[in-house]
């Protein structure tokens, strides 16, 4: 029943094997063992599975890997340059610490990022927006939301 | 889990033909945010499922007369248009607060439809914006009011492989606004514990400055009603709609009939309140007590009716006095 | 100021880097050869008999390795603080978390699957799902080897003569007030993978608060499966929050080590977030009377209360929450005559366990809303009783706490200055504003024998040092604390210094972290181990440079003499010399911290912490009165902290604990401040938490005389 299917995750061309019942999640943590995406719902209410497809902020959890065909999918491995030099928003992230038991970082760094990609100065309206998917339990999202406006520039 | 294919055909034919092969038991998925928790729960458990994402006739978001919005749009896209925020206020109220960015990135509004959750919050828009929903069949396409759409909960008038093709809305005139009010214990990712959506279309005999500036200035809703007395602010036409206060989304229509052609004032305002909570059957759940949605119904309506008249009166002008709610 | 390099800077955490790029391990992320999944079922009713229990389907699904049900469980072993727990039960379930089966299997979704495929037959009985009326006479027994639903612990504390100071006041509030579960929540569920080396040894992949004492608790479990004289090795993976839900050990983790001896294969197991919901336990829900008075000036004369937690259908150390509820009972405002007793109910409900503060949140909800009941009915502002009443530096409370510095006072006026209190308060406008203090301990925490925590620093060829600590890190930052306090002794960078703190192979001894002890406890430790460290550092370079020790200083990573600036040596060389010498030497040095606090002695008098915290919160709400709902405008926290170590990592602290209800002390005020804040903006109060809309308006109706 499985099926080949090829997309693009950070850059690279991906085919694989899927079984048509998997969402991107699950590929991503057990078939390409790229951990850094989170499960920590699996029915998209806490946003730490956040990737970003064409685009835009997605819940991989809920997103069918038959989906991804063809498509352009950035992950948490995909951010940080290849020597080793942390993307703007991951460095605001550590320097603001904004980080604490960071489950839920790589996804709020991938709604960050979305927003930041496509608005590179946005309103404060649109940072809430760009996070309100995503649940923290350790920070009170002060320091996530002053980490966003950092790294656009805001501070 | 059992497995199952997912097909992902390119023209509402081709899924429709695909139902058919599955002898019914295919499930059509769109965004998925339903369907895949669905799955995930082990409530479904679909032969295959036939994706409706890659359709591109179900893409289609038209403003040139009315508004015409295909069922695959994705509920972002219409928060987003700058037509239905200001021309259909309601749905740009409800489809922005639905889930997370995340969620509305991808769930469509005919997902939200088609689940026919009394929660779903773009229920109460279409049901006051008088949409009628358009589906295609083996025998073509035919179209329903929506209020006629919805039959019960998780319930709709949909024929064994139909796909509801998207929903039609006329065009109304520019004394005319919506809202759609959300009321919820969280302010994101919270289903709603009631919605209250108004459409009023108001007569102006005058300049109306009164109300305008009282809308502009007063923090005391009493006071601007009484504003709004004065100045003999008709209420030329008017529907109200309710969400999670019955089995399915519903018209107040007594309130809508004793509001209709009335000067609108507090008295008035607290009686449409009052018809709509008498016509609604909440329950109690962990979401709300009965006792609290049938209050809220009185309490919403009543604000949802007084900020579509401000849109009205101030279509450039939204923000309120921060005090009024 | 005082020329710190690294202490008191806003250093970023160590372990973020990790966290931001996705590289950090977490429990759902580890993987091991030959890892099978375990799922656990569990009962369909809160109380009920096991008629039949066949998991023979179960068992003969491909991909099964395993299939264990309570006839598993070796010498009927039991766990928790009243070791009243089995891992798996038999004959009959107690709550609807209660774990009766179990299975391993290639994968998760084949032992998904073989759960389903377990047949059990149940006979409902009913259940007692209020703690009040499992106390009713009569009322049929949870444990039915038990002879009371409530428990055997001895919560009471008695100061003075509450009776006649009762008597004596001029004005006595008197109320109930209630608190709920609340779930700690973690992003990260809970989880583990159990792995047995060919002699039987244990090791577990985990994500406690408390390696020591789980290593102790796995270790009973052995010697209860049979297996004497073995090891068990800790191994934490990257904690996904903790707040206090790790603070013991489950039934998950036993049922993970008996599926691991069972298969000879790692085992593991992490919840799902339904589990993580079902199978967690909360925060004791409380129930509590109190009444407390004062003279006519607003002093305080006494406080009285009595409490019942609902403990659920079994014991966890959350059990002991009512030892830290007495801090503020006893201790938070100057009250000269106490009286408190707590009883622990057995129930059909979850059983609950510690959650941030530690039982301190529930009381200070009835001892702050009541202040400010007994403010109004003395005719004193809410600002004014408690500034009458506030703790002062070189006070001895009714427990013996020895308060050395308070700055409550100070934070109370910064409140005040900050919130516009005096313009604010009492307007009625269905706006107000609304203060709760708290008190916690802040200088460790004496709850268990030792209150200690063991470093070991080893510096290496190149002048790389490792500090080996006991202290786990939950996202709090004591890995970045510990850094730099070592840092600055060392004078060496702080990205030279490595921070190992998961492993038990390897690390000292802590407690666990709790008790917002462990930047106080691992700091203090981390600091002797260093300057043990250096003292061998600096002989070893003053034989070398020839200058007597009291003249050498290191900094940037090199030792100079303070006489003579060109007499100077890098770290990494005297390392070398010191190794590379025949005869040479490895350069370690180890310490323990056991802070001077002490126990409780019976009547649960003690100095508990070397150190109390104190602060204010204060609040701004606007309640709508159409709909109930509160909304809120400002909140301020002020902090008595001491001298922080890292501004910006406790500011983490604060706002998230803010949020939960608002580090630890941060969220004790949150929920009376807010109560307070309503009753000032309209005139109810709300007893019962969480403050609903529904709550807030059914009261504004009842006091307008509407019916709901």
């Amino acid at each position: 029943m499985k099926k080949e299917i090829t997309f693009i995750v950070n850059n690279e061309k991906i085919a694989i094997e899927a079984d048509p019942k998997w969402t991107l999640l699950y590929v991503l943590r057990e078939v390409l063992e790229m951990t850094g995406t989170k499960e920590g719902c699996g029915y998209g209410e806490c946003g730490a599975c956040t990737v970003i497809i064409d685009g835009q902020a997605v819940n991989s959890c809920l997103y069918p890997v038959m989906e991804a065909e063809g498509r352009n999918i950035l992950t948490i491995e995909g951010l940080m340059t290849k020597d080793g030099e942390l993307d703007p928003i991951q460095k605001a992230f550590v320097d603001e610490g904004a980080v604490q038991c960071g489950f839920c970082i790589p996804g709020m760094i991938m709604s960050a990022k979305a927003l930041l990609d496509r608005k590179p100065k946005p309103t404060e309206d649109e940072i809430k927006e760009s996070i309100e998917g995503n649940l923290c339990r350790c920070t009170g999202y002060v320091k996530i939301t002053d980490a966003i406006r950092s790294a656009a520039g805001g501070r | 889990m059992g497995s199952f294919e997912y097909y992902k055909p390119e023209s509402i034919a081709e899924a429709m033909a695909l139902m058919e092969e599955s002898g019914g038991k295919g499930v059509y998925i769109a965004g998925g945010t339903d369907v895949m928790v669905l799955i995930r729960q082990r409530k479904l458990s679909p032969g295959c499922l036939i994706s409706l994402r890659n359709i591109g006739d179900l893409a289609y978001l038209d403003t040139s007369s009315g508004l015409a919005i295909g069922s695959g749009v994705t509920h972002n896209a219409i928060a987003k248009n700058d037509i239905i925020q200001t021309k259909y206020t309601a749905l740009a109220d409800a489809t922005s607060k639905v889930g997370s960015l995340q969620i509305r990135n991808i769930a469509t509004m005919g997902g939200n439809i088609c689940n026919a959750a009394p929660s779903a919050d773009t229920a109460c828009p279409l049901l006051v914006l008088d949409a009628r929903v358009v589906m295609a069949g083996k025998n073509g396409e035919r179209s329903v009011p929506i209020d006629e759409f919805f039959l019960g909960p998780n319930r709709v008038a949909l024929r064994p492989g139909e796909i509801v093709k998207g929903f039609e809305m006329p065009a109304f005139n520019e004394r005319t606004g919506s809202a759609y009010i959300k009321h919820t214990r969280r302010q994101a990712m919270d289903l709603p514990m009631l919605g209250v959506a108004a459409r009023v279309t108001i007569r102006i005999d005058g300049d109306q400055i009164g109300c305008r500036d009282a809308l502009c200035g007063i923090e005391n809703i009493s006071d601007i009603l009484k504003r709004f007395e004065d100045e003999k602010l008709v209420c030329e036409d008017v529907r109200i709609a309710m969400g999670v206060v019955a089995p399915r989304p519903m018209r107040a229509k007594k309130a809508e009939g004793a509001l209709k052609g009335r000067v609108i004032s507090e008295v008035l305002l607290q009686e449409i309140g009052e018809i709509a909570a008498s016509e609604c059957q909440p329950r109690d759940s962990i979401r709300g007590e009965a006792w609290y949605r049938r209050d809220m119904v009185k309490v919403l309506t009543k604000r949802a009716i007084l900020r579509v008249v401000d849109r009205i009166i101030r279509p450039d002008d939204t923000i309120w006095p921060e005090r009024l709610w | 100021m005082d020329g710190l390099k690294f202490v008191g800077k806003r250093i970023p955490k160590k372990d973020a880097p990790l966290k931001a790029t996705g590289e950090a391990i977490y429990i759902q992320d580890l993987k091991l050869p030959g890892m099978l999944h375990g799922k656990i079922l569990y009962s369909k009713y809160p109380h009920a008999r096991i008629l039949k229990l066949d998991t023979s389907r179960a068992a003969a699904l491909p991909g099964v390795k395993a299939v264990l049900t309570g006839a598993d469980v070796p010498n009927n072993f039991k766990f928790g603080f009243m070791k009243d727990n089995p891992p798996l039960k038999s004959g009959k379930v107690l709550s609807t978390r209660d774990e009766i089966a179990a299975v391993a299997a290639i994968s998760q979704e084949v032992a998904e699957e073989a759960i389903d495929l377990i047949d059990v037959e149940y006979e409902e009985l009913p259940g007692i799902f209020d703690p009040l009326e499992a106390m009713q006479e009569g009322a049929s027994l949870i444990h039915e080897e038990l002879k009371s639903n409530v428990l055997k612990l001895p919560w009471k504390f008695v100061h003075g003569d509450v009776e006649a100071s009762r008597k004596d006041s001029a004005f006595i509030a008197e109320d109930s007030f209630t608190t709920q579960w609340v779930t700690h929540c973690c992003l990260g569920t809970s989880g583990c993978v159990a792995s047995f080396d060919v002699g039987n040894n244990l090791t577990m992949y985990s994500n406690t608060q408390i390696p020591s004492l789980a290593q102790n608790d796995f270790l009973e479990a052995l010697k209860a499966f049979g297996l004497k004289n073995r090891r068990v090795r800790i191994v934490q993976t990257t904690i996904g929050g903790g707040f206090g839900s790790k603070l013991d050990t489950y039934a998950y983790e036993y049922i993970a080590i008996l599926l691991a001896l069972k298969t000879r294969r790692p085992v593991k197991l992490v919840f799902s977030r339904e589990e993580e919901f079902l199978a967690t336990s909360p925060r004791q829900p409380t129930i509590t009377k109190i009444s407390q008075g004062c003279d006519k000036d607003g002093k305080l004369t006494f406080r009285e209360i009595e409490m019942v937690l609902d403990n659920g259908a079994y014991t966890s150390w959350g059990a002991t929450t009512p030892s830290v509820m007495m801090v503020p009972i006893s201790s938070l405002y100057k009250v000269p005559n106490v009286k408190y007793t707590a009883k622990c109910v057995y129930t059909n409900n979850t059983y609950s366990q510690a959650f941030r503060g530690y039982g301190n949140p529930q009381a200070t909800f009835a001892i702050e809303s009541c202040l400010d009941q007994l403010a109004e009915k003395a005719g004193v502002d809410p600002v004014e009783i408690r500034r009458i009443n506030a703790n002062e530096p070189g006070e001895v409370t009714p427990q013996n706490f020895r308060i050395t510095s308070c700055g409550m006072k100070e934070c109370i006026d910064e409140v005040v200055k900050r919130l516009d209190w005096k313009n604010k308060c009492g307007r009625g406008d269905g706006r107000g504003v609304g203060m709760a203090s708290l008190i916690h301990v802040g200088g460790a925490a004496r709850v268990y024998k030792s209150d200690g925590c063991g470093t070991i620093i080893k510096v290496d060829d190149n002048g790389k040092v490792d500090v080996i600590t006991g202290s786990s890190e939950i996202g709090q930052g004591s890995d970045t604390i510990i850094a730099q306090i070592v840092a600055e002794v060392l004078g060496v960078s702080i990205d030279d210094i490595n921070v190992i703190n998961n492993d038990t192979d390897v690390c000292p001894w802590d407690v666990g972290v709790h008790a917002s002890r462990t930047t106080f406890v691992a700091g203090n430790s981390a600091l002797g181990a260093a300057q043990k460290i250096k003292a061998q550092i600096m002989d070893i370079a003053a034989k070398t440079l020839s200058e007597p020790v009291d003249a050498l200083d290191m900094k940037d990573g090199v030792i100079f003499s303070r006489n003579d600036k060109e007499k100077n040596i890098p770290l990494g060389k005297v390392l070398r010399k010191a190794h590379y010498t025949l005869g040479g030497r490895m350069l370690v040095a180890e310490n323990f911290y056991d802070p001077p606090n002490e126990n409780f002695d019976q009547t649960f008098r003690g100095n508990l912490s070397v150190a109390y915290a104190y602060g204010a919160h204060g609040v701004e709400v606007e309640v709508d009165r159409e709909t109930g709902q509160v909304k809120i405008l400002n909140y301020v926290a002020a902090h008595d902290v001491g001298k922080a170590i890292n501004p910006m990592l406790l500011e983490g602290q604060i706002y998230g604990g803010g949020l939960q209800g608002i580090g630890e002390p941060g969220l004790v005020p949150t929920a009376p401040a807010i109560a307070n804040a309503v009753y000032d903006a309209v005139g109810v109060r709300i007893k019962d938490l969480p403050i609903t809309p529904e709550k807030v308006l059914r009261a504004l109706k009842e006091k307008a005389g509407q019916k709901t």
